[in-house]
């Protein structure tokens, strides 16, 4: 026979404790209080967050490793245009979700980082209110040209005009993409750089093969003959 | 100006005893604070005793199955996560599981495990926040809810960590995952997983035992077994109505036959609110014996299969399906050859759950009628889609 | 009329209007305080005085927040229904409030400057409790008046279960005062509350102790507080006959709420927890209105705590447990009241004892056994598992 409204004598209990608790462990009060920055500590434009030295680590919950807002675009060099990576081959645009990309080529192809005439986005487009962060776009580019920017400060008194993020607006460094996403982008490039040394070896190797089979066929023939070996990239 | 009509056009007339009275029509939704979104019942009152009930919904019909048919396999997995935006993990499971088994694509061992952890971390989060609502609908002032989103937000924190965003994670691929925790994320995970339990006692004390709280769900919104079974009801639903039905334990997908865990469910007696509430509440000890299992089990190794990201399957016809924590989800894929589906369905358990409500609410008061639609545990998401 | 008649009760008045309001706009902002607290949150912390915004140094744990509260009630839109009845649908409020102020006047509050004058109340009057009760009630027709003249469905059901929640529990509040007042043979407050001097509160007797509890659930449901805040059930009825209502007309409700809030704690302090009586009492006089506010505010925290534990009921059980356990329990309590009074007064201390246990025991076991009888199958389940 339990006593007569226990149960109701429990749950205040429990309330109880919590009210106490609440004032001596952090683990109950969870709330943290971060409006009392000082007002010039505020971020006071786009993209200023986190505000203080090491804010970011330490405060995984805020901005993690993964964090991914909307897409940006990557470059190697300081001159942005010079050394994107794009190279408006449009398939983000194709598998995007929710359709927010747009994409239009360049006519002509200019020299990108890696040195050779590529053709480049001469629009690129993303609506970020349309946008879902869903990081489709960053796992189908095969050029490693659009990586996900963790930067969340984006609201603009203009609707349209300001959520509509140029390519100007997306281009961003390596080297900011490696301050946002550390082990991210220490991964990612260490894969470029394997899958680049494993063409280069490959292209090597069919390099030497195709100079061994030309110098046989040149021992064979006997002539001055050569043959070129095939040194078109395959870049899709 | 006289008479009821004044006040509602839609009053009826009708005599009673030799009294001229009527039926009151009230719209419960799509503004209502307690239709777990943009739910609209449509009540019809007699005095306080619910009459008849006609639900509306399709506010939030996004038209997801009709968009996945016009997009690669890949591009839908994000929108999955909308369906039922409380377990986006398991969305995505339901979803991988069909296409994999569309393309037979292996998952790495590694995978598998972190895929049950995040599971069963979702199950977690739903039962937990489903809990606080559903006291919520019965007119406490946030304290349980309040509650519950402490323990979700770690949960949720750990989402974040691992995937990148709380809610729509959209971490799961087909072969595997999108990437793989991060360092110090299963310890992490761990020390959530040890405290839970401390804290499911203190929430079973608040709640388990008060006299209101049984008062108000015993007898309420009773769901017969053949009911159940007949309207194709799934999950803890079904569960708390007397059938031991789990498909962590029917179809023993990814590698659930590794974990010793045990299905709670009612005698089937009667199949109430206060039957639905403790069923979830024991299945969290369930959950939480599989994490523990499961965080200790796991080893390293890749986690994506050598899996294409654009493909095109052959002609087929699959249904992968997974136990969300609200019951069967399953995606029903037909695939003609090109990389879109040609067919593509969710069998989505809060709708089809949804389907007993007028059964359990005719004869109920107003109030309970709100308590039953909280302890059905739908996702307007998921029902409209 | 002399002027020392208008200045006395200009003397005796004026506090109340002052001191209540204003204890009102403390008690906003302890509750949502408290609750916060007791939901683990921070609660309002950072408008302080005068509506401090930037440094944290006024913030003064946010006490500026029922000031800024109150000033955005007056500034909000005033809207009303097309269809409403607009003249109800005003003076309701007005009608809340009014009942709920002039229930304040009844209470044996001592003010140190009013010691030269009539001794005690505003209002000396030796039917005090009757009218207490009687004013009260007023409150049920200014709530239906809210609930029926927004022409709202939401609004009318929260008026309709209004009027049957608060006749239903104002019996059983009435039944558990007439123990005390036969006790003391009176109906003045004021002698209720001398009658208690020396510790002798009757919140100490068993019956007393009943009846306390039971004043004071059906206190809860006289004022719509949690759990039984029926008439404005937020997740079932929007909220309830105040759906309709905004600005400062929905503060004006706000206010009615926490006043008669006050009142109804306060006739509880009067009845059995002594009024004004505490340590220091004699030496200091103007201590009593200390204690007795500081003893409203025990009952408030208990309130509030209650708020933040419990749902609600649902309306036949409300109806169900007012009629069906506290009905016959406050009138088994006057009857047990009446007899172990009169035991007691030959007793010895032990047979005493003796008494006050068995009267206890009678409650309990006529307590429990009405809860049986009220939900006979009601109690924790056990569940199958299935490996």
């Amino acid at each position: 026979m339990s006593l007569l409204g226990g149960g109701i004598f429990k749950g205040m209990a429990v309330t109880l404790r919590n009210f106490v608790g609440s004032y001596f462990y952090k683990d109950r009060l969870t709330t943290n209080d971060y409006s009392w920055r000082p007002s010039d500590k505020l971020p006071q434009r786009a993209g200023e967050y986190p505000k203080e030295e090491g804010e970011q680590l330490r405060d995984t919950t805020t901005v993690t490793n993964y964090s991914r807002n909307f897409p940006m675009l990557l470059h190697d060099g300081s001159e942005p245009m010079d050394t994107i990576r794009c190279v408006a081959c449009q398939i983000c645009e194709r598998e995007c979700p929710p359709q927010c990309i747009y994409i239009e080529k360049s006519t002509e192809k200019k020299e990108n980082a890696g040195g050779k005439p590529q053709f480049f986005p001469a629009t690129f487009d993303i609506d970020v209110s349309v946008c879902m962060s869903c990081q489709i776009c960053v796992e189908v580019c095969p050029f490693d040209a659009i990586v996900m920017n963790s930067q969340f400060e984006l609201s603009t008194p203009d609707r349209f005009g300001g959520l509509l993020l140029r390519r100007d607006d997306l281009l961003k460094s390596n080297g900011y993409y490696h301050k946002i996403h550390p082990e991210e982008a220490t991964a990612r490039d260490k894969r470029i750089a394997e899958e680049k040394a494993a063409k280069e070896a490959k292209k090597k190797a069919a390099a030497e093969a195709a100079k061994k089979m030309a110098e046989e066929k040149a021992k064979a023939e006997a002539e001055a003959n050569e043959g070129t070996p095939d040194m078109e990239e395959n870049t899709e | 100006m006289s008479s009821a009509t004044a006040i509602a056009p839609n009053y009826e007339l009708i005599q009673q005893d030799g009294l001229e009275t009527s039926l009151l029509e009230v719209s419960m939704g799509p503004h209502h604070p307690s239709t777990h979104g943009v739910f609209r019942m449509d009540v019809k009152l007699d005095g306080e005793t619910v009459v008849d009930l006609q639900p509306v919904f399709g506010y939030l019909h996004r038209n997801h199955e009709k968009l996945a048919e016009n997009m690669s396999y890949l591009a839908s997995m994000p929108f999955t996560d909308r369906l039922d935006y409380f377990n986006s993990m398991t969305n995505n499971w339901a979803y991988a599981l069909a296409a994999e088994k569309l393309v037979e694509i292996e998952v790495p061992e590694r995978a598998e495990y972190l895929r049950v952890i995040m599971a069963e971390l979702t199950r977690l989060v739903n039962h937990v926040s489903l809990v606080g609502f559903f006291i919520n609908d019965l007119g406490a002032l946030g304290t349980p809810l309040l509650y519950a989103f402490r323990e979700r937000e770690k949960i949720l924190d750990l989402f974040e960590q691992a995937s990148g965003a709380r809610m729509m994670c959209n971490y799961f691929r087909f072969g595997g995952l999108r990437n793989d925790v991060p360092e110090g994320w299963l310890d992490r995970a761990r020390d959530v997983v040890d405290r839970f339990p401390d804290f499911l006692d203190e929430y079973e004390k608040l709640l388990c035992e008060n006299e209101i709280i049984l008062s108000r769900t015993q007898g309420v919104g009773n769901l017969s077994r053949e009911l159940a079974i007949s309207a194709g009801i799934t999950g803890p639903m079904l569960r708390a109505s007397g059938v031991n039905y789990d498909i962590r334990k029917v179809d023993k997908y990814s590698i659930y036959d590794r974990f010793l865990f045990r299905v709670p469910y009612s005698d089937g007696n009667v199949g109430d609110c206060y039957d639905r509430f403790m069923v979830r509440m024991l299945e969290m000890r369930e959950s939480i014996g599989i994490l523990k299992q499961a965080l200790g089990g796991i080893g390293d190794g890749p986690v994506l299969g050598n899996a294409p990201k654009v493909f095109k399957p052959k002609p087929a016809e699959v249904y992968g399906r997974v136990e969300a924590p609200k019951g069967e989800l399953g995606f029903y894929l037909i695939a003609d050859g090109t990389p879109k589906p040609y067919r593509y369905r969710v069998r989505p358990p809060s709708l089809i759950n949804l389907t007993v409500l007028r059964d359990m609410c005719l004869g109920q008061k107003v109030a309970d009628a709100v308590i039953i639609l909280g302890s059905i545990d739908i996702v307007l998401g998921e029902v409209d889609r | 009329m002399s002027l020392d008649l208008i200045r006395d009760i200009l003397i005796a008045t004026v506090p109340l209007l002052v001191i209540f309001p204003t204890l009102f706009a403390f008690t906003t902002w302890l509750e949502r305080k408290a609750l916060a607290r007791i939901q683990n949150r921070v609660g309002p912390n950072k408008v302080g005085v005068p509506l401090t915004r930037y440094g944290g140094r006024f913030s003064l744990f946010g006490l500026g927040q029922p000031l800024a509260d109150g000033i955005k009630m007056l500034f909000k839109e005033n809207i009303v229904p097309r269809d409403a009845d607009r003249l109800f649908h005003l003076l309701a409020p007005i009608l809340a409030l009014i009942p709920a102020m002039l229930v304040l006047c009844f209470l044996p509050l001592e003010f140190p400057w009013t010691e030269s004058l009539l001794p005690v109340q505003a209002f000396l009057l030796d039917g005090a409790v009757i009218f207490f009760f009687a004013i009260t009630g007023l409150n049920t027709l200014a709530i239906f008046m809210a609930g029926w003249a927004s022409r709202n469905k939401y609004s009318l059901l929260g008026g309709m279960r209004a009027i049957a929640q608060m006749i239903s529990y104002e019996i059983p509040l009435v039944l558990s005062a007439v123990v005390v007042v036969m006790m003391v043979g009176s109906l003045n407050a004021a002698e209720i509350a001398n009658a208690q001097a020396d510790w002798n509160w009757f919140v100490f007797t068993p019956w007393g102790l009943a009846a306390f509890v039971i004043f004071f659930i059906a206190s809860l449901a006289e004022i719509n507080r949690s759990p039984f805040d029926l008439p404005e059930a937020e997740s079932e009825i929007i909220a309830g006959y105040f759906t309709e209502y905004s600005g400062f007309k929905f503060a004006l409700f706000f206010l009615g709420e926490y006043i008669a809030m006050f009142a109804i704690s306060g006739l509880a302090v009067t009845l059995f927890l002594g009024g004004g009586a505490g340590p220091g009492v004699a030496a200091l006089p103007w201590l009593s209105t200390v204690w007795f506010i500081a003893k409203i505010f025990a009952l408030i925290a208990v309130m509030i705590w209650l708020r933040g534990t419990l749902p609600r009921l649902r309306v036949d059980q409300l109806m169900g447990f007012a009629w069906k356990f506290l009905l016959p329990l406050s009138i088994l309590n006057i009857i047990v009241a009446g007899f172990a009074w009169h035991a007691q007064q030959q007793a010895s201390g032990i047979l005493k004892a003796i008494i006050w246990v068995a009267c206890l025991l009678i409650l309990y076991a006529t307590a429990k056994g009405l809860d049986q009888l009220n939900r006979p199958n009601v109690r924790p389940r056990e569940y199958k598992y299935a490996e």
